[in-house]
């Protein structure tokens, strides 16, 4: 049992290995993104269609990253060039998204698209215990493994990645060396939404295999939560969205087994989860946040 | 947004521009918004129904024809009118549960939430009740039991603010979905009905468990969410507490300066915002619905969201907000019924109403930040 939720867990977190990891980098420029949810349905629905009508499913990822990406630069011009509430227009954003996939996903509802196929992999794959739950899954949660490292590496090991960090805590100090906070926050944005969208594309081609309106279902919004879980630390939004996807099958695997627990009391499990893991850690986390985020929560907007 | 325009604006001052053009350019740029109060901001959103139009054609569909077809189902008839006011009232309250928690600073992301733990609060007090007491002190106890159960649904999210400084936009929306297995395990569960064959419903509520018409399918709670957006503006303008409210929002170090308990100042704002937010949904279900359903008022706390957004909080503009996102969703439902297009098409055009006032709407609030 321990081994098929540890499978599913690690199936099922992709997506939100990409979302989480992608909105990392874009907060810790001192950007939210509440839009991730709409970048992911946008990427869903791409990868969906683009997949179908091309025939290949790799087409159809590139086209999900690229809608990802597309929403996410529409945030970052209101936020950024506009100046709009951060976190309404993430909403906004995801609204937008939402509305979007209803429309032109509608003539793709239940139709079949070649999917991603598992690739297990030579030799590691027979591993007892550890090949099945990492070494037997399709091409973009392999990928996802390495993300987040990369991620990390970027943002604590290169230029671009102490400027968009420096861009989150210090912007002042960046604009005084010379460089505009805004154009590092529009590159971190596109990670960001980037990264989104390929989460999306795995959730439709890989995972589900299928296309129906609304089909992320609050996992962008869960990868926003597990950011802040994280403390801006992106292997631990890996951790985190493996927990998350983990409970999800925990409490599949009880439904099978017939628990006599009400289903909508297990379904429960992994928001709860969250929640009470985030409220657990928020005291140490706060000041581990950005500073610069810290005042996007501030704006509370004070009617004239 | 497609680049279209880029020519057209380079040559003559077209949309937004135009709306700046009366003063005259040497005014300050604060000042130059005064005298034109609204226009440039109506621009962008009459932007919005063209980049919405242009999708429509993108996606096949004849955008013409499908305004034809959501402004006929908002004007047919004083029936199709009446739905606006209908939709309005769940979308007002929702607003006003995002605006009174504004003012404090604060992010309740949460309205989808607390509609829902609002009926089902609602719905409780009717089954406490069982049909023993007249009309009007049922519809009242089922009206409170929804503010409080919602209230306090919320006051977890503020507790767990105070407690362990879990920002409240995150616990909100992570409560929504809580909200609607709650909901879903009372209409699957010990709520459903055996008659209803299968369909996971409640009992339908019985004629003194149901809000009075006014005319047509237009419900009393109309009445009572304008009321609402009303007393809201007043208390947040008049008395002691709004006042504190706004010192929170404003400068939360003021506030504690000034001795203020901030923390209980700002659970009362999310409490009381929740509360709004239940009585939309005991309004909806005593008024609209007639029973718990598991998909019932999906969207509309979210739409709230939009609509408080669009006027920046204030109370009283809200309503026309709330009655602007209302016509947009009947709308929808015409858009589906002719054109054939998904209802949640509908939810693009109320995005980009909100992103352009958000854009290029009047911006005094901007300077802070």
């Amino acid at each position: 049992m321990i081994e098929a939720i540890l499978i599913g867990a690690v199936g099922g977190g992709t997506s939100m290995v990409f979302a989480a990891v992608g909105e990392t980098v874009t907060e810790r420029s001192g950007v939210i993104n509440l839009g991730v949810e709409g970048s992911m349905l946008c990427g869903a629905l791409a990868a969906y269609a683009v997949g179908i009508e091309t025939g290949s499913p790799w087409i159809g990822v590139v086209a999900g990253l690229l809608a990802g990406l597309a929403l996410s630069l529409l945030h970052a011009f209101m936020v950024l060039t506009r100046k709009a509430n951060q976190i309404a227009t993430g909403l906004a954003i995801t609204f937008l998204g939402l509305g979007a996939t209803a429309l032109f996903g509608q003539s793709y509802v239940s139709q079949g698209v070649v999917p991603l196929p598992d690739y297990a992999v030579p030799g590691l794959a027979d591993i007892p215990f550890v090949g099945p739950i990492f070494f037997d899954h399709d091409p973009l949660t392999y990928l996802s493994f390495a993300v987040a490292p990369a991620a990390w590496w970027f943002l604590f090991r290169t230029g671009t990645g102490l400027r968009i960090r420096a861009a989150g805590e210090r912007p002042d100090v960046l604009s005084t060396m010379g460089t505009s906070p805004d154009r590092v926050r529009w590159i971190a944005v596109a990670i960001g939404g980037g990264l989104a969208g390929v989460g999306g594309a795995q959730l439709a081609t890989a995972f589900a295999r299928t296309w129906s309106e609304d089909m992320v279902a609050g996992r962008g919004f869960i990868a926003v939560a597990l950011v802040i879980f994280a403390g801006w630390n992106p292997m631990v939004a890996v951790a985190g969205a493996y927990l998350f996807s983990g409970a999800v099958v925990f409490q599949l695997e009880l439904q099978a087994r017939g628990s006599g627990i009400s289903i909508f009391v297990l379904d429960a499990i992994p928001y709860l989860v969250v929640l009470i893991v985030l409220a657990a850690l928020s005291g140490r986390r706060r000041h581990a946040a950005p500073e610069s985020l810290d005042k996007v929560f501030d704006a509370g907007g004070v009617p004239a | 947004m497609s680049g279209v325009d880029v020519d057209r604006i380079a040559v003559e001052p077209q949309s937004d521009d135009i709306t700046v053009e009366p003063s005259p350019p040497e005014v300050a740029p604060v000042e130059e918004r005064r005298t034109v109060p609204g226009l440039r901001t109506a621009g962008s959103m009459l932007g919005a129904f063209v980049v919405f139009g242009l999708l429509l054609l993108a996606s096949g569909a004849d955008p013409i024809e499908g305004y034809r077809a959501m402004w006929n189902s908002i004007t047919r008839d004083a029936n199709s009118f009446g739905d606006v006011l209908v939709r309005l009232t769940p979308y007002l309250l929702a607003a006003l549960a995002v605006v009174v928690p504004a003012r404090a600073g604060l992010f309740n992301v949460g309205g989808e939430g607390q509609l829902l733990i609002g009926a089902v609060g609602a719905m409780a007090a009717a089954n406490a009740l069982g049909q023993a007491v007249p009309r009007v002190p049922t519809l009242i106890l089922m009206a409170l039991a929804a503010m409080i159960a919602a209230s306090l649904w919320v006051g977890l999210s503020a507790w767990l603010r105070h407690a362990t400084g879990t920002n409240e936009t995150i616990s909100t929306l992570l409560s929504n979905y809580l909200a609607a297995l709650i909901l879903g395990w009372l209409v699957f569960g010990r709520w459903k009905d055996p008659g209803a064959t299968g369909f996971p419903q409640t009992r339908l509520l019985t004629d003194a468990e149901r809000l009075p018409m006014l005319w047509g399918r237009v419900h009393l709670g109309i009445v009572v969410a304008l009321a609402a957006a009303v007393t809201i503006w007043a208390v947040l303008r008049w008395t002691p507490w709004g006042f504190k409210l706004g010192v929170l929002g404003g400068n939360p170090e003021a506030a504690r300066r000034a001795g203020f308990h901030s923390s209980r100042l700002a659970a009362s704002a999310l409490m009381v915002g929740g509360a709004l937010a239940g009585l939309g949904g005991m309004l909806q279900i005593t008024g609209v619905e007639g029973q718990l359903r598991p998909a019932v008022m999906s969207g509309y706390g979210f739409t709230g969201v939009l609509a408080a957004w669009m006027v920046r909080q204030h109370p009283l503009r809200a309503i026309a907000s709330a009655a602007l996102l209302a016509a947009i969703a009947v709308g929808g439902n015409g858009l589906k019924i002719r054109s054939g297009l998904s209802s949640a098409s509908v939810n693009i055009l109320m995005a980009l109403l909100l992103l352009a006032v958000l854009g290029w709407g009047r911006r005094l609030d901007r300077k802070a930040t």
